[in-house]
């Protein structure tokens, strides 16, 4: 499928564990102010590619890596490129909300400013339109200088999102951000990332079907069969993938065959 | 009992052999009863035969009441819960015996350290020094207050030098994948088995033998040096270990260059581990005598000066013990005492600092 606009791009991306073959050749392309769903079963690589797109994925040790991946054209992985301004481009929720403990609910959205080594000139603007588009702000505005650990496990995720938020990304990269959430949490989450589609391109890793037709444009199947390197089995619009896919195994695993 | 087994159609419910009104307890009275029994019988039988046959207290313990607790127990053990009840009940019995008796030891030298030290202990025995004080002077006179500030200034200097050695190499352990790790691992856990009389001869033929320097409390810092350093480093690994990945990956996805991440997200969550690792290290050192006597020597008037000849308690302790005359051997209990006493002082105030400031300002 084409796509036109596109912002991040990955090309013949390779991914090894030690002499473990766990990815081959995916080709996906993001296009700009969509959301992209990654679904397929435990197991078939797709936390691993979604962790190659900010570089994180070479923090594993043992990782190895081939392959392109072009933000705006240019390649993250060129030898001059700081996996720091990476990372600062695209921002990352994971599964487990990880707010920095010593840290208070303020403190935490400012973190990245801190931990990049940057000055806000308007620190308390920031926090508050970050925590608003995070759809946390209500909850918090009147305690922000509590430990952030006092939040609930939704508010928590939420606040991680803020964080990232904060710095600004071009791209928002989640690894199945609800599934440690109650379904109330998950709708918030889900209602923020609808909300933000607009203005950002959002990849995300999840093993929720329903998620997955609510809140992406474009969704990509990975499959690793039989012990063989996972690779996309399809990959199109959202209604496409669900409704009319065209390969069987997408057809088996989006209508809970298997998986 | 009545046969409950009934098939389970609606309508036909099975039928409780007798109203449930009282909730279901694991000891019920005659089971409580027999514990009561196994618990405290066989110790008043096995007192009431050693005052009567008026043995030594040790071998009415070991030799009458061990032997009646374990046939007790095991009886009772084997009549409430058969075969397994009986393996259990000698179990409990080793464990509560042996576990009381390693208290009871513990418990039976801080106390002892206290009853003795407090004859000598005297706001005069902490703030004056040794000069003029020979082993017979009365307590009246002198005291450990130049040991005190011998002790606090050598060890000091020792936790300055070890405790960010410490931290470094448990950094280099937790956060770098060096192949040198395990070289490095199994070095700190060699070297918490050297004695501390050999790291004391090392400085001690290096520094004042080869070297030509003066016995001083900065070699005596040097020789508590490997002592302390194994203690701190492997406490600090664990701490950093307990951090979870999750944080230093949500600070490194933040754009956080390692050093940042490491500074500010992994150092502050381990931080009440690294006090724990800080204390643990005092608590090494703070009593070592032989490396001392071999590297600072010791001094009766108050020094200040490291690269002198300075008192400090444990020195202190293994001088006046060494006499036979009664103010001597108290005065070292005081010091003994004293050493205790610091060592409290300094956990306190370690556990007040490191306090999470947060937590203290929710209440």
């Amino acid at each position: 499928m084409t796509v036109e606009n596109p912002h991040l791009r990955a090309k013949d991306v390779n991914v090894w564990f030690g002499e473990r073959h766990v990815l081959r050749d995916v080709n996906l392309t993001f296009p700009a102010n969509q959301v992209t769903a990654l679904i397929g079963p435990s197991g078939c690589g797709k936390s691993t590619f979604l962790r190659t797109l900010n570089r994180m994925h070479e923090l594993i040790p043992s990782a190895g890596f081939a392959g392109e991946v072009l933000l705006d054209g240019s390649d993250i992985y060129a030898p001059e490129v700081d996996p720091g301004n990476v990372r600062l481009n695209i921002g990352m929720v994971f599964q487990k909300p990880n707010p920095f403990p010593t840290m208070s609910i303020k403190e935490n959205v400012l973190s990245g400013l801190k931990l990049s080594g940057r000055k806000s000139s308007n620190a308390e603007e920031l926090v508050e339109t970050s925590l608003r588009r995070a759809s946390i702000w209500n909850e918090v505005k009147d305690r922000l200088n509590d430990p952030a650990l006092s939040l609930s496990g939704g508010q928590q995720q939420r606040l991680c999102i803020a964080r990232s938020l904060a710095m600004n990304p071009e791209v928002l990269l989640m690894d199945e951000p609800c599934s440690a959430l109650d379904p109330g949490s998950t709708r918030r989450v889900e209602e923020t990332i609808l909300e933000l589609s607009p203005e950002m391109t959002i990849v995300i890793v999840t093993h929720n079907m329903q998620q997955a037709q609510r809140i992406s444009d474009q969704t990509a199947f990975f499959l690793a069969e039989d012990g063989n390197p996972g690779r996309v089995v399809e990959f199109g619009t959202t209604d496409q993938v669900f409704n009319q896919p065209i390969d069987p195994r997408t057809n088996d695993y989006v209508n809970g065959h298997f998986g | 009992m009545t046969d409950v087994r009934v098939s389970m159609d609606p309508g036909n419910l099975p039928q409780l052999p007798r109203p449930a009104t009282e909730p279901w307890r694991a000891v019920n009275k005659s089971k409580s009863v027999k514990l009561a029994i196994s618990a405290f019988a066989p110790a008043l039988v096995a007192a009431a035969v050693t005052l009567l046959l008026a043995l030594d207290p040790a071998i009415g313990v070991v030799l009458v009441y061990l032997p009646i607790q374990i046939l007790t127990s095991v009886f009772i053990g084997r009549s409430l819960y058969g075969k397994k009840g009986q393996g259990d009940a000698l179990l409990v019995v080793f464990t509560a015996f042996f576990s009381l008796l390693v208290g009871g030891l513990l418990l039976s030298v801080i106390l002892s350290v206290i009853t003795m030290g407090l004859r000598a202990m005297s706001w005069q025995f902490i703030s004056q020094n040794n000069i003029y004080i020979t082993p017979t002077t009365s307590l009246d006179y002198g005291g450990v207050g130049h040991a005190i500030l011998g002790t606090v200034i050598i060890v000091g200097l020792t936790t300055l030098l070890t405790v960010p050695l410490g931290i470094l190499v448990s950094v280099y352990l937790t956060e770098t994948r060096s192949k040198m790790r395990n070289v490095v691992r199994t070095l700190v856990q060699a070297m918490s088995g050297l004695p501390s009389v050999v790291a004391g001869l090392f400085i001690y033929s290096a520094m004042i033998v080869g070297l030509h320097i003066g016995y001083g409390g900065w070699l005596g810092s040097l020789a508590l040096l490997p002592l302390m350093l194994p203690t701190v480093s492997r406490v600090a690994e664990e701490a950093l270990r307990l951090v979870p990945q999750d944080l230093r990956n949500g600070a490194l996805a933040l754009g956080a260059p390692a050093y940042r991440a490491f500074l500010q997200v992994t150092l502050p969550a381990a931080r009440s581990g690294l006090v724990t690792a800080l204390i643990l290290g005092i608590a090494r050192v703070i009593g070592e005598t032989a490396p001392l006597i071999l590297t600072v020597n010791s001094a009766n008037g108050t020094n200040l000066d490291p690269s002198k000849p300075m008192a400090a308690l444990p020195t202190y302790i293994f001088q006046f013990i060494a006499n036979v005359y009664d103010s001597s051997v108290q005065r070292a209990w005081g010091a003994a005492l004293m050493v205790l006493i610091l060592v409290a002082v300094l956990f306190t105030a370690a556990r007040l600092v490191s306090r999470d400031k947060r937590a203290a300002k929710r209440k």
